[in-house]
């Protein structure tokens, strides 16, 4: 009886892992920034277990998905590996500060940081920052001593884009506090990465992508290593998700090339912001900090916070472009 | 001039790595549901997370010395630990592909860099947890 019952126990969680992974490969941030909000949430696992199981699924997950993307020699893997020098380095920073925090009983700063790291990671997922092909912008010293250069072949455009990265220093700068984030929370952190990769570096959205979801399990394979010695990861939980998430992110990537509406994307947006404000009140709950109110209360706030917040995004974004549109009348 | 195409290779190991990582880790669920446990702890003692967390059956408590007794043994726990591994060690593999392929173009920045990034992996799983007691 009792077997049949961890049986259950042990389906759910790849069931929860299975949509987190969906989830998160739909809006691009990645299967452990659902995961970790999912476990401690609503399957109560306390978090440093849920960062290790969410860490090392991270793996999988990118080394699936990056097997695809290689092959089609988009993703840049000079590139990559550069910028691992300080993924790696922040990473192990990272890691070693959840163990600080966790030996200090300060665990109630994880989930307030983890919220707003998913709060913040939305608003450049959601504004898409910049353009397929980035402004012109001239090489610096760094484009050749690194040799930052490359070039793919876009199927929609249907031409060969050659492309060449700058400012590979503030590239450096932005990676690693993707790998200390990454240490810290037991994510892949894909957001920041894509932040430094395009944002700092000014590389094409499809090469930053690729090559950040490559560098994903590098970063994620160092945490989890000083995560194994620690005893983060739970091997029970652990193989549960590390199934799951790679299955939705696998139904995810299908769905993602099919999806032609792009509203059913705020739906997911509004479930992750959910997850962020949860895990802020959870937090503040901890240390009785304002938040004194019951876990069903923190959750209505969440969910009315939520809906609005992405209301009003929802409206900017249509807004403008229904003025497009009339501009074009 | 190289007469092979790394990134082939990687998307290659990949994806292996993947493959065998998940297959031993679905044959140790297995194996432990089967056996009602592994490494003298039970499944609902493995399952019940706050008894787990007090009283350390986590990956701290598998010792990795005896992985090869307990894949002998046909335990559960060590199959899983196994997958976990050889997770870990993948993307780990990319790098060292990287590493050769740069030696090979005489692009020796590269090779320093790729030689970093292995020094930090290794860091990590070699030298931190013997300051982590």
């Amino acid at each position: 009886m009792t077997l049949i019952l961890i049986i259950v126990k042990f389906l759910t969680i790849v069931f929860g892992s299975i949509i987190a992974g969906f989830i998160g490969s739909l809006t691009g941030l990645g299967g452990g920034t659902v995961l970790v909000p999912v476990l401690t949430l609503f399957y109560g696992i306390p978090f440093i277990f849920a960062a290790g199981a969410s860490l090392i699924s991270t793996i999988a997950t990118s080394a699936g998905s990056a097997s695809a993307y290689t092959k089609k020699k988009i993703a840049n893997i000079k590139i990559g590996i550069g910028l691992e020098i300080a993924t790696t380095t922040g990473a192990i920073v990272g890691s070693l500060t959840l163990v600080f925090i966790d030996k200090h009983a300060l665990i109630w700063i994880v989930y307030v940081i983890f919220g707003l790291v998913l709060l913040f990671s939305l608003i450049p997922t959601i504004k898409k920052i910049g353009k397929e092909v980035p402004p012109e912008m001239k090489p610096d010293w760094s484009t050749k001593l690194f040799q930052l250069t490359g070039s793919y072949y876009d199927e929609r455009l249907r031409k060969t884009i050659k492309y060449h990265g700058v400012r590979w220093w503030l590239g450096e700068i932005v990676m690693f506090f993707a790998g200390f984030v990454s240490g810290l929370l037991g994510i892949g952190s894909g957001a920041l990465k894509v932040l430094g990769m395009d944002w700092a570096m000014n590389l094409p959205m499809k090469v930053t992508t690729t090559s950040s979801n490559f560098m994903i399990g590098i970063t994620a394979a160092t945490g989890s290593s000083i995560y194994w010695y620690e005893g983060y990861i739970n091997l029970f939980i652990a193989a549960a998700t590390a199934i799951g998430v790679l299955i939705g992110a696998f139904f995810g990537a299908k769905v993602l090339v099919r999806i032609s509406n792009e509203n059913i994307r705020w739906i997911f947006f509004a479930i992750l912001s959910f997850l962020g404000f949860d895990m802020v009140f959870k937090g503040l709950h901890m240390i009785n900090f304002v938040i004194t109110f019951s876990l069903m209360i923190q959750f209505f706030i969440s969910v009315i916070i939520s809906i609005g917040l992405i209301g009003i995004l929802f409206y900017n974004s249509r807004r403008k472009e229904w003025r497009d549109k009339d501009e074009k009348l | 001039m190289k007469n092979y195409d790394d990134e082939v290779i990687i998307s290659y190991f990949l994806k292996a790595g993947v493959l065998i990582s998940v297959s031993f880790i679905v044959a140790g669920v297995i194996i432990l549901f089967v056996k009602n446990g592994g490494d003298g702890f039970t499944l609902s003692q493995m399952s019940n997370y706050n008894y787990a967390l007090a009283h350390g059956i986590d990956s701290k408590s598998v010792s990795l010395n005896k992985i090869l007794s307990g894949l002998s043994a046909i335990d559960g726990l060590y199959f899983i630990t196994v997958g976990l591994w050889v997770l870990i060690f993948t993307p780990i593999t990319v790098v060292f592909i990287g590493w050769v392929s740069f030696l090979d173009d005489k692009n020796y920045l590269y090779v320093g860099m790729a030689s970093i990034v292995l020094f930090n992996l290794f860091f990590a799983m070699l030298v931190v947890p013997r300051f982590l007691v």
